[in-house]
């Protein structure tokens, strides 16, 4: 005699139902996060904190902050040293992630989010459910080795292997080592927040934390870029400037 | 001059609220100076990463001078009503631009009156002048 008098069928299907309610309760606490969203800022009580400072070691010190005082004398005199995008190179992880006012597309599925940005067509691919792999199975690039795991509605992304040629945030400089944690989520419906924070205790004192606020655009369509007319060239003294165009005739 | 004021302060506001510049900051134009150019397009460039009006016009002495005249990428301008097809060669064309800082014949776009009559500006925070 059985155990328990409720037919095998009804069994199947209580767990079936228990199941289902159980993928929807995850579904729910996993929004997705999949749209166009445009650069933004938030203001009032929902607005993230303020970008923490960028306190470098020597010997990363001393350039940075020369360099930095080089762009603002040229900045002073209207020129600009030339930069990733002056010369058509991508920006790589993790300035990619805001770039002017172009947008970016997010497209989730439940084993990827990727992410494509508008400006220079940057793509980034984040696996989920996967673990990090060592930095030594990481070939260096621009946009490195990145993983994902939900922390409740939030998206924890961990990127690492992103080449040291590769300008960070505010072109700060940064080692093979350097490991950039994201906490992307979606405060409303129209909004997107990615908290990013820079470790790399070679180069920092202290991880550099800032928050990129973006706004949903419903309906957008991907706009191509293809850097294929750079009229920006960069001089002798380091300086973009513009080459002009023939006559046409 | 209000057209110059009303379009400095408005790329004042586009450039503080920018995280990176996509290519390159403006700083090789002048944005305290406007030129308006009156003449005939022989070429519109519709690409990444700046779309490009070139443009012949009339000098004193009969004869023309070329001007390169730097807009947005296709992605800033259509927003604003820009197309692929809004010029073509041969067009007569008013261009208002913020002129290089070294004198070059060339600048970057504030507000192009196009044949229809409409007047278009250089994406967004920058022109048309308010009518």
């Amino acid at each position: 005699m059985p155990r328990n008098n409720i037919p095998t069928k009804t069994a199947a299907l209580l767990l079936f139902g228990l199941t289902a309610l159980a993928q929807s309760s995850l579904a729910q606490t996993q929004p997705d996060l999949s749209g166009v969203w445009s650069p933004s800022r938030a203001t009032g009580p929902g607005a993230p904190a303020p970008p923490t400072p960028i306190l470098l070691k020597a010997p990363y010190k001393e350039p940075y902050e020369a360099r930095r005082a080089l762009e603002r004398a040229a900045t002073a005199r209207g020129e600009q040293l030339a930069a990733p995008g002056s010369l058509c190179s991508p920006y790589g992880m993790p300035t990619m992630m805001q770039v002017a006012v172009y947008p970016m597309e997010l497209i989730q599925t439940p084993k990827q989010v990727t992410i494509v940005a508008e400006a220079f067509s940057e793509v980034r691919r984040i696996y989920l459910g996967k673990t990090q792999i060592s930095f030594d199975d990481v070939s260096p690039g621009y946009y490195g080795h990145s993983v994902g795991r939900w922390e409740g509605d939030t998206l924890v992304v961990d990127t690492i292997g992103v080449k040291p040629n590769v300008k960070g945030y505010q072109g700060m400089p940064h080692s093979d080592d350097m490991r950039i944690t994201e906490r992307i989520r979606r405060p409303s419906a129209k909004t997107l927040h990615d908290q990013i924070t820079i470790e790399d205790p070679k180069v920092l004192e202290k991880p550099v934390t800032y928050t990129l606020v973006y706004a949903l655009v419903p309906d957008y369509e991907m706009v191509e870029f293809v850097c294929e007319n750079n009229r920006e060239y960069v001089d002798e003294k380091g300086v973009v400037r513009m080459r002009l165009g023939g006559s046409g005739k | 001059m209000r057209l110059h004021t009303a379009s400095a302060l408005a790329l004042g506001l586009l450039l503080s609220v920018m995280p990176a510049l996509a290519h390159h900051s403006f700083a090789m134009f002048d944005s305290s100076k406007t030129t308006t150019l009156v003449g005939t397009v022989t070429d519109f460039q519709w690409t990444n990463p700046h779309s490009y009006i070139e443009m012949d016009v009339p000098n004193d002495s009969g004869g023309v001078k070329h001007w390169s005249v730097e807009m947005g990428s296709p992605s800033i301008l259509q927003p604003g009503g820009w197309k692929h097809t809004t010029l073509k060669t041969g067009d007569k064309v008013t261009v208002v631009l913020n002129p290089l800082k070294n004198g070059d014949p060339g600048g970057l776009l504030v507000q192009a009156n196009l044949p229809d009559g409409r007047k278009l500006g250089n994406g967004p925070g920058r022109g048309p002048a308010k009518q």
